[in-house]
């Protein structure tokens, strides 16, 4: 399912995707619309809460070059929560709070493991992303579709390798995918 | 999901299906009336057109430059997954022909072979061309071709990005 043309830990020595697609602005839904448009992106919203809480950890296991890389998705990552929640309020929608906490999917010790997280992270918000092209607002569409990219190019440049399928290879579909599952 | 995939590739192919079998009945006068292709599976085949393409510059590319082929053979065997998920929503043949109908990004240098740089610049401006041609067609997909169009055209965005950091000397 992926393509490991160099070492794992070794990412292309490429700055970042540029990922400031603004978020479609005046959205206008109908009623019947909102509840399934809502849905998705409080699921998209949920997947970027989880992942900037992951690249908290993630940061926390690296040295200072590939920690101002995490810091830079980080950023990146809370501009997309921050456009997610202004829709939601748009459509007079109560956004999803974040966790305090999350479960990660392995234990995370060291560069390796941190930057497999991040790979993780990056598909789970993905497929979350998917979620919203599947709705039938085009705008919506072409921006989620923007944002699954960006999630597929950050974790490009963590893992050095590509995905056939990013957001679907994992198999567990669409929006249901949040990443790392709250803890109690 | 999967599934939902399928029952619209049914739906999809049975749209196509019932006008050709009318034809065959007609005997080969009728063959002259093949009906045009739904919105859906015109849309499945331009997509599908655009991975046989990229799948033959691959080719082309590792042919001319044996030394990239471990950096490319993993992106090739990428391009053939797109193909085969694309073409298993066709219960149709993919094309009454085995090669593309077109090329959509043959506008790009392709690199002839000598120079393993401008064969991966080739490759990146392909892979780009390609996902803008499958972001440009989710408009108007049904959901289920959406999210696997926007899945592909991300996946090839990633492709251009390893590409372009191999060509930095990566």
């Amino acid at each position: 399912m992926t393509a490991s043309p160099g070492p794992a830990t070794a990412g292309p020595a490429t700055t970042g995707p540029a990922t400031t697609d603004p978020a479609p602005s005046g959205l206008t839904l109908s009623g019947a619309a909102t509840g399934g448009t809502a849905a998705a992106l409080q699921a998209a919203l949920a997947a970027e809460n989880a992942a900037i809480y992951g690249y908290g950890v993630v940061g926390g296991q690296l040295g200072t070059a590939a920690r101002n890389r995490a810091l830079r998705d980080w950023t990146q990552h809370e501009v997309a929560r921050d456009q997610l929640e202004a829709m939601l309020t748009s459509l007079g929608v109560k956004p999803v709070a974040a966790q305090p906490a999350y479960q990660l999917p392995f234990p995370v010790h060291g560069t390796s493991a941190a930057i497999s997280l991040a790979g993780y992270l990056e598909d789970r918000v993905a497929a979350a992303y998917l979620g919203i092209v599947a709705l039938d607002n085009s705008r919506l569409r072409v921006w989620a579709a923007a944002q699954a990219r960006a999630c597929a190019l950050r974790a490009t440049t963590w893992l050095g390798r590509t995905a056939a399928f990013p957001g679907l290879s994992s198999g567990s579909g669409r929006a249901a995918a949040a990443g790392p599952s709250a803890s109690p | 999901m999967r599934a939902d995939l399928k029952r619209r590739s049914m739906l999809a192919a049975t749209v196509m299906t019932v006008p050709l079998l009318t034809a065959a009945c007609k005997g080969v006068g009728g063959l002259g009336t093949r009906p045009k292709a739904g919105p859906d599976v015109a849309m499945l085949q331009g997509a599908i057109d655009t991975e046989q393409a990229l799948i033959a510059r691959y080719r082309l590319a590792i042919a001319g430059s044996p030394g990239l082929a471990r950096t490319l053979s993993p992106l090739l065997a990428q391009h053939r997954e797109h193909l085969a998920r694309l073409t298993s929503m066709l219960i149709e043949p993919a094309s009454p022909s085995a090669t593309p109908r077109s090329s959509p990004s043959s506008s790009a240098p392709v690199g002839n072979g000598s120079d393993p740089s401008a064969t991966l610049a080739g490759l990146e401006t392909a892979e780009t061309d390609a996902a803008s041609s499958l972001t440009g067609r989710l408009a108007l997909a049904p959901p289920a071709l959406a999210q696997l169009l926007a899945s592909i055209a991300a996946s090839e965005a990633s492709h251009a990005l390893l590409l372009r950091a191999h060509g930095a000397g990566g």
